[in-house]
């Protein structure tokens, strides 16, 4: 039952999400499209390139799926709508989201083709940048709660929300979820204008399909996780407590579309520079004042 | 118990059989990510032998580290894709040696240790995650902080020994010797 | 079959009738995304804008269903073009505007004008067709010429084995290998190459793979790539790779000392022996390098350019451009004459330029009129001029929309592409209308987080570089990189306008009575792109011939200097700062 409601929690803000971005690109605001874009997918031939590593071309879009399905699975939306309320929750998400690399470095060798492989080893290149800026800002927001459980994170914050607690790490956090769903200003892997289309360049029909609705899933995952790691989970007034992780989570995963339009793609060069100049310090300091406020405030 | 014995067996064949495939592939990226499945069946282990700290961190390591080899595998290998249909075995029988003497020493390990009596009730995760902790920060300190300290070392000296040599004097030099 | 529209056979995919199949081709019809041949800034500059027509632009042919040809194409641009449609998915559909479809294409589905309505007519014709023959009981294959490269296999060893198919080579047993028919063979050092036993054999193998390497990835399958051999036998697919030869295939093979490794049993061949004599590339790190297309039609480039980059990782270790469309001036040669109305030569030259038809139109009007010795009239001068300032302004946006396209900045491209379709047929008073969001556009474009970061210091010229014209040569003293460009042609835009404020009504120019005059006469127009030259000769108020010099002619040779050594995102954005017109490559 709980499965079932967070699935459809899931796939339902993910589909809300493809309107909007339906709505921004095209300038219609259809409910049907992606639904129709999806039969399309489905009417179109699924190609294969010519010489595969079939086993990664075939498993990559699925793969990203599923990893987006996992990191959701251990968030929750309420006090008792999870999946799994694991006892390392949040290092549990860290760990599903370090798949999605796997799965772009998949799919960006398996079709054999020079865009794709650039892509997929971009983004190792990208997690390089962002993987410590995801991590680290969890570690406050854990030492805060003293528990890596991640209901008992959102219960932490009843009070005072981590991007309150915690603006810096919020902020960075941000950044740092935006690369790892690899949307734009962080599309490297798929840079149209670079790589036409990178990792995405050669899927056709079905698998495209399952590509894209993988990748607005991972939006919704992330926008979850930050909903749950800073912005109070549940918490809210007068609204039952699964109306507003929805709420904030739909709050956030549209922010993180939208911002890409109003940017050019970052240089490769800069988002390793900035990671690790500016931001690596920056989250440790975010550590260490989270620190302080934990042991000074009682 | 029996559930839990059950896939603790499936993972641990599913382990050995992704590496297996390391070593059946020619094609280095292949190869790479066998090895990083065999790896993640090996913390699905964990996972279901109740120790879920060591089963995420070790899922969640691998991804990353076997990733980076294989980009490596790609940049320095003569045939990465493994399309040459090359034999990518060397060494044959001093790996065969080392191979078995490996395993007979983990098996008398694993048979001649005492164990001690098995545990009844297993802590839960969150009770394992906070003595991992105080282990961490208590009577292991010493040794993790100096194993992070030498491996940011080592780190450091590497990026520095691979950084060119930047000195506009001894360029200058050089150019006016050739 | 009624006399509505259909679907080619070469476009349908088969399958059973369903309900499930009318379902999908209705989606099918309501989803429709293009590729545009040569290239949207293309579309644009004919003012047609597709998104408002109806159909979604894609970015590659995986993601197209609908191949959307604008204006009759160069034969190399047909060929590619056959490639992009062989990439396409099934179902997809032919869309031409204006022209004739190229040879190596099946007939057209849809063929329209160059108008808006005709547009959107032929978008709604194409709809109905998807919707009702989407899949048909009998699909054909497409086949074409271009798609074909005979593939033989040869063994790496012994030069004079090739064969049709794959196998092993009957002297060594060594797999062959792939490569396109009339390819020479990559070079070897090996000397002794009848007699090798069986330990050399196998440490040969090894070397082979130096070179096979590329084959790897380097199947030029790639879209855009316009040699790619597209396998699109329904759903199939057929196995077999090409070899490229590449800058350094067979390197070093000589240098090696073959008894020196044995492989019986400790012939463990490091990594660092393996690549030490491999060229180094800007980061120090040897890694094979590919030969990978870009363009013709590639989104992050202007339709019709051809740029192949030598990668390296993803760093360029060399590259060069290419225009495919470039116009060659006929009757250059001596002795080789034309025959030409004035006024059919001056369509032929603006159509020739379909990114600045007006300034051609007008060099080639201030031409004729100098052979004819007429002195600059006040009354057609001042509207000469507006017009060519409101082509200027037109075409920096649509540089500026292109801009927005390589950089994935969705927003410059949705305003520049709009404002440019606004004001390329805008009058005076439009155009002080459109004034403030044109200044609003500049002051936004000041103020984007990122922007200034991606564009300096990328695209600098090297300080010898000559022939510079219009805006590079003016944006060279503020920094000479692409964010300096960028500001040169946004500054370009303003002072545009404040001519266009102060000068009269613009209109296009017209060709004045000249009668049948003969001689020689020369001009000078400045385009958007830098200054052009033309200078023709007339006998009896015929063309004879005629020599067009051209800004983009010159700068295509910046392109090597530009992108060697460069990240890829950094070089494409260094090329494309120098907003080139393949159709103002003369050739």
């Amino acid at each position: 039952m709980t499965v079932a409601v967070v699935l459809m929690a899931l796939f339902g803000s993910a589909w809300l999400l493809a309107v909007i971005e339906g709505w921004t690109t095209t300038g219609r605001l259809s409910l049907a499209a992606p639904v129709l874009s999806g039969l399309a997918h489905l009417g179109r031939e699924s190609i294969v390139p010519r010489s595969p590593d079939r086993v990664f071309f075939e498993a990559a879009p699925v793969l990203l799926l599923v990893v987006a399905v996992l990191g959701a699975a251990v968030l929750p939306l309420a006090p008792d709508l999870i999946i799994a309320d694991l006892g390392t929750g949040a290092l549990f998400i860290n760990a599903a989201l370090a798949y999605v690399l796997v799965a772009l470095i998949m799919a960006g060798w398996g079709p054999d083709g020079a865009y794709a492989m650039i892509g997929g080893w971009r983004f190792l290149g990208q997690l390089i940048a962002y993987s410590m800026l995801i991590v680290m800002p969890i570690t406050a927001v854990a030492m805060r709660a003293e528990s890596l459980v991640n209901t008992a994170i959102v219960g932490s914050q009843a009070g005072l929300w981590n991007i309150v607690y915690q603006p810096l790490g919020f902020v960075l956090f941000f950044i740092a979820a935006m690369a790892l769903a690899f949307r734009a200003p962080f599309d490297l892997p798929i840079a149209a204008g670079e790589l036409a289309g990178g990792v995405d360049a050669e899927y056709t029909g079905v698998r495209l399909a399952v590509l894209r609705l993988a990748r607005l899933t991972l939006v919704v995952t992330l926008a979850s996780a930050t909903t749950v790691f800073f912005l109070g989970g549940w918490h809210g007034p007068l609204l039952p407590p699964w109306a507003w992780s929805l709420i904030k989570t739909l709050a956030v995963a549209m922010s993180m579309l939208l911002a890409g339009r109003y940017l050019p793609r970052i240089r490769e060069a800069d988002l390793m520079r900035w990671c690790w100049t500016l931001g690596i310090p920056l989250a440790l300091v975010n550590i260490i004042i989270v620190g302080l406020l934990v042991l000074v405030v009682p | 118990m029996y559930a839990q014995a059950f896939f603790v067996a499936v993972f641990g064949l599913a382990a050995i059989g992704f590496g297996v495939v390391v070593f059946r592939t020619s094609s280095m990226v292949r190869s790479a990510l066998a090895l990083l499945f065999s790896q993640t069946a090996v913390g699905c282990m964990f996972l279901a032998m109740q120790t879920e700290f060591l089963g995420v961190l070790q899922i969640m390591m691998m991804a990353t580290e076997m990733s980076i080899m294989a980009i490596f595998m790609v940049m320095f290998m003569m045939d990465p894709g493994g399309l040459g249909g090359m034999d990518m075995s060397h060494q044959k029988r001093f790996s065969i040696g080392a191979g078995v003497s490996a395993a007979v020493i983990a098996i008398a390990v694993a048979l001649l240790s005492d164990w001690g009596p098995a545990a009844d009730q297993v802590p839960d995760a969150a009770a394992q995650t906070r003595a991992l902790g105080m282990e961490l920060l208590g009577r292991s300190m010493l040794i993790f902080e100096t194993a992070g300290i030498t491996i940011l070392t080592a780190m450091i000296a590497a990026t520095a020994v691979a950084i060119p040599v930047q000195n506009p004097a001894s360029k200058n030099d050089t150019e006016a010797s050739e | 079959m009624t006399s509505d529209p259909s679907i080619t056979a070469t476009g349908t995919r088969q399958k059973r009738s369903s309900v499930l199949q009318k379902l999908v081709s209705r989606a099918l019809a309501r989803n429709l995304s293009c590729l545009i041949v040569p290239g949207p800034e293309v579309a644009l500059a004919h003012g047609l804008d597709v998104k408002a027509a109806g159909m979604r632009i894609s970015s590659t042919p995986r993601d197209a269903g609908v191949l959307l040809i604008i204006g009759g194409l160069s034969e190399k641009m047909g060929d590619a073009a056959a490639v992009l449609y062989a990439q396409m998915p099934r179902p997809r559909a032919i869309l031409m505007v204006g022209g004739q479809t190229p040879s190596t294409l099946p007939d057209a589905d849809i063929s329209a004008g160059f108008s808006q309505e005709e547009l959107t007519e032929a978008i709604g014709r194409l709809q109905r067709a998807l919707a009702e023959g989407a899949f048909a009981a009998s699909p054909e294959d497409f086949d074409s010429s271009v798609l074909h490269a005979s593939i033989e296999y040869v063994c790496p060893m012994h030069p004079e084995v090739v064969e049709d198919e794959p196998g092993s080579c009957p002297k060594c047993g060594m797999d062959l290998v792939a490569r396109e028919a009339g390819e020479s063979t990559p070079e070897h050092g090996h000397e002794h190459e009848n007699h090798h036993d069986h330990e050399h054999h196998e440490h040969e193998h090894e070397h082979e793979h130096e070179h096979e390497h590329e084959h790897e990835h380097c199947h030029d399958d790639e879209h855009h790539g316009h040699q790619g051999h597209q396998d699109h036998e329904h759903e199939k697919h057929e196995h077999g790779d090409h070899d490229h030869e590449d800058e350094h295939a067979g390197h070093d093979h000589g240098e090696h000392d073959h008894s020196g490794h044995d492989h019986g049993g400790s012939g463990f061949m490091s990594m660092i022996e393996v690549t030490k004599d491999l060229p180094r590339s800007a980061d120090g790190l040897q890694m094979d390098w590919l030969e990978v297309p870009f363009g013709p039609v590639f989104p992050g480039l202007p339709g019709g350019l051809k740029l192949t980059l030598t990668l390296d990782g993803d760093g360029v270790t060399e590259g060069q451009a290419m225009s495919l469309v470039g116009m060659s001036t006929a009757g250059e040669d001596e002795g080789m004459d034309m025959d030409m109305d004035v006024e059919t030569f001056l369509e032929h030259l603006s159509t020739a330029m379909p990114l600045a038809p007006v300034s051609y139109r007008l060099l080639a009007c201030l031409a004729i009129e100098r052979v004819a010795g007429l002195e600059d009239d006040p009354a057609t001068a001042g509207p000469r001029a507006a017009a060519l300032e409101r082509e200027r302004i037109a075409s920096h946006l649509g540089w500026l929309a292109q801009l927005g396209r390589q950089l994935g900045f969705a927003w410059l491209t949705e305003r520049a592409s709009t404002l440019q379709l606004e004001i390329q047929s805008a009058s005076r008073e439009r155009l002080t209308e459109l004034e403030p969001a044109l200044r609003a556009l500049a002051a936004r474009l000041g103020r984007t987080p990122l922007l200034e970061s991606r564009l300096r210091g990328i695209g600098m010229l090297p300080p010898d570089s000559t022939e510079l014209r219009g805006p590079i040569v003016r944006a060279a003293d503020e920094g000479g990189d692409a964010w300096a460009r960028l500001w040169q042609r946004l500054s370009e835009i303003s002072a545009s306008l404040d001519l266009i404020k102060e000068a009269e009504e613009p209109r296009l120019p017209a060709l004045r009575n000249i009668g049948h005059v003969s001689g020689t006469g020369e001009a000078t127009v400045d385009t958007p792109r830098g200054e052009a030259r033309l200078s023709l000769k007339l006998e009896r108020g015929q063309v004879k011939s005629y020599r067009l010099d051209t800004a983009c002619s010159h700068h295509i040779g910046l392109v090597a200097g530009l992108v060697e050594g460069r990240e890829l995102g950094d070089a494409l954005v260094a090329v494309g700062s120098l907003d080139l017109s393949p159709w103002e490559v003369i050739s």
